[in-house]
């Protein structure tokens, strides 16, 4: 069976490498929290190539302008539409940033407008629980960015409208929390932290693996 | 004066010896034809009351069988008819003929291009609808697949016999073309679905497993292990039993604290659908077609192709198989696919374990694809209750077979030909001859010696 790969994805535009440390932490907490199996290692994957389709998690950051390539654009709106579940997080925790207003605008002309995801959605409860939704980081609580505290998560829903389900699965998460920041740290560091901020990470994880 | 009678005897008496001979063979061959004529009045009133001999046979052919049969019906009433068929006559065609032979009329017929075909359509496990056909032909023979709209899909039958298919939207009745053959089959029922259980690790076979399930219309309750002590739960996973679910699916060990139940399940009729890496617990290797598993042969990394897309995924080969398992598909020497009944039910186990690759990284119609085989797996050992429908339009599953039980197998150019002995307004105009000739001839070799 098919072990858990962490995937960042790697696009031609931007800054696509700007939280090198953050797969080694979230790989950890998975190995740490969970039964899941899990490479050690994560890797970097192009968004236009057809290696995308290997990894059915993929995490995007980045703080410089998104302009993806039509090969990009392509695959992306395939790989969501198979299943595939893409994390896109603004390293600049910056609503007037230009990561936001370009990585939005590209989503969104891809998939329609981004909605709100309600905070008792079951992505805040599928392994480890966060009563009021996403967990703020240390650089929303310090003010930095736009000094604001976000509340929610954004996401393109999909799914098949027959059944149980009526498009209720997210295809392709947004935050402006800058979970690229508060989980790049140095591994070692996780040692001294009274709480583990890679927590909700799991839940990322774990809810992507199991709808 | 003398008597005609002493006339005789002094005219015998009269002669030699040689003549005297010859006038008494003479007397005797009379007796001969006063004995014939009597035998062939017998005949003839034997053929008058109906022993012996047969009618005259009429003969058709497809194109003319309507018309005959109305003669045949109202006009004449044949003792014999032949129909000589090019293709299998309609429903009406054949029960006419049927109840002909019930008012005592000898039907034969003969088809050589007739070619011995059955067809079995069967509704699908599935929630997508579409219907299992299944037709019997000789090898060799082109089978064409078409409903009232037009052909579907065409197949050549394989050396050992037979095509099977899966048609997504039937209508009410298919038609199974083979040769000069046409058969019929038309849906008698509908099936009522239950749930699916699925049971395994968090991976992405397992979402991707239930994925599948629920775009095609599957209501599914899944019980995810992320952790010794975390599940991810969807549905009440509560008994298990077929009131409840139509198959239980096994990805992998974490299902091996339910295998008693799973067992009574299919024991009791359920269907289970089990992936090799399964039996690695051995409560759960006792309910499947094969015992063991090999190391997984990992896959290339090369996208799965639409013709071929199980060639491009790994496998944990099937091993150990059970005297009662039935292997479904190998690859290479290797088992990849493998059934068996359990009871009431039937297990089927897949050594397929990431066919997930197939639905994320095939091509375009891998999605599809996935999915219908995915869905193909669940319906092949699916528990679901029947339904029948109201109304089910007339059919002719095997036109061959049914041509042959109510009419009697084909007869034989020949045979036919030969007409099985002589016809009875033939014979009894041979016989009306045959008297009149013996009795002139007595009557005239009386009447030359001079007798009355």
């Amino acid at each position: 069976m098919s072990r858990f790969v962490f995937a960042t994805a790697e696009y031609a535009s931007g800054d696509w490498e700007s939280a090198p440390a953050l797969p080694a932490n979230l790989i950890d907490s998975v190995a740490r929290y969970t039964s899941i199996e899990v490479a050690p290692a994560g890797v970097s994957v192009r968004l236009d190539s057809d290696e995308l389709f290997n990894y059915p998690f993929v995490w995007l950051t980045g703080h410089l302008p998104v302009r993806f390539t039509e090969a990009e654009r392509r695959n992306l709106k395939r790989y969501v539409e198979r299943g595939g579940f893409m994390m896109v997080d603004d390293h600049n925790h910056d609503i007037t940033g230009v990561f936001h207003q370009t990585a939005t605008e590209e989503i969104e002309r891809l998939f329609g407008k981004l909605e709100q995801v309600p905070n008792d959605h079951e992505i805040y409860r599928c392994f480890f629980t966060f009563e009021n939704g996403p967990p703020h980081t240390n650089h929303e609580l310090n003010g930095w960015g736009d000094d604001l505290l976000h509340p929610h998560l954004y996401a393109i829903f999909v799914g098949p409208s027959t059944g149980d389900r009526r498009r209720d699965r997210i295809g392709l998460l947004y935050s402006n929390k800058d979970y690229s920041s508060e989980w790049n740290f140095h591994p070692e560091t996780k040692r001294t932290m009274q709480q583990d901020p890679t927590k909700f990470g799991v839940n990322l994880i774990v809810y992507a693996l199991t709808r | 004066m003398r008597s005609r009678a002493e006339v005789r005897e002094s005219g015998v008496s009269g002669m030699g010896g040689g003549a005297r001979l010859g006038a008494r063979l003479r007397v005797a061959g009379e007796w001969a034809l006063r004995a014939l004529v009597l035998a062939l009045l017998v005949w003839s009133l034997a053929l008058a009351l109906g022993w012996g001999g047969k009618g005259a046979v009429e003969r058709a052919s497809t194109e003319t069988l309507s018309e005959a049969l109305v003669r045949w019906t109202t006009v004449a009433g044949p003792e014999r008819v032949h129909v000589a068929f090019d293709h299998a006559p309609s429903l009406v065609e054949r029960d006419w003929l049927a109840a002909l032979v019930g008012a005592g009329t000898a039907v034969g017929w003969s088809g050589p291009s007739l070619l011995p075909t059955a067809l079995a359509i069967e509704p699908r496990a599935d929630p997508a609808g579409g219907v299992e056909v299944s037709v019997a032909a000789p090898a060799g023979a082109l089978v064409v697949l078409r409903d009232t709209l037009g052909p579907l899909d065409s197949a050549r039958v394989e050396a050992l016999g037979g095509v099977r298919a899966y048609i997504p939207r039937p209508r009410a009745t298919l038609d199974a073309a083979v040769g000069a053959v046409v058969a019929r089959a038309a849906l008698a029922d509908s099936l009522e679905l239950k749930r699916l259980l699925v049971l395994g690790a968090a991976g992405w076979e397992t979402k991707f497993a239930v994925a599948a399930l629920e775009e095609r219309g599957w209501r599914v309750d899944a019980e995810v292990r992320v952790s010794p002590q975390t599940t991810v739960r969807q549905g009440s996973v509560t008994a298990i039993d077929t009131s409840r679910y139509s198959a239980v699916l096994v990805l992998d060990t974490t299902a091996a604290a339910y295998a008693e139940r799973i067992g009574r399940y299919v024991r009791s009729g359920g269907g289970l659908v089990l992936w090799s890496p399964a039996v690695d617990a051995p409560r759960l290797a006792a309910l499947a077609p094969g015992r063991g598993r090999g190391a997984v042969i990992e896959d290339e990394g090369r996208p799965p192709s639409d013709s071929a897309p199980r060639e491009a995924l790994s496998i944990a080969p099937i091993t150990g198989l059970v005297p009662d398992a039935v292997v479904l598909e190998r690859r290479g020497e290797h088992v990849t696919l493998a059934a068996r009944r359990l009871g009431a039910g039937r297990v089927v186990e897949t050594g397929y374990v990431n066919t997930w690759r197939w639905r994320m990284a095939g091509g375009e119609d891998a999605p599809e694809q996935h999915r219908t085989w995915l869905a193909g797996l669940v319906a092949s050992v699916a528990y679901v209750g029947r339904l029948e429908a109201g109304q089910v339009p007339p059919s002719n599953a095997a036109p061959l077979a049914t041509l042959i039980d109510r009419l009697g197998p084909a007869v034989v150019a020949e045979e036919v030909e030969a007409g099985g002995g002589l016809d009875r307004a033939v014979l009894a105009r041979w016989l009306f001859a045959s008297l009149c000739l013996a009795l002139l001839a007595e009557w005239a070799s009386r009447r030359t010696r001079g007798a009355r």
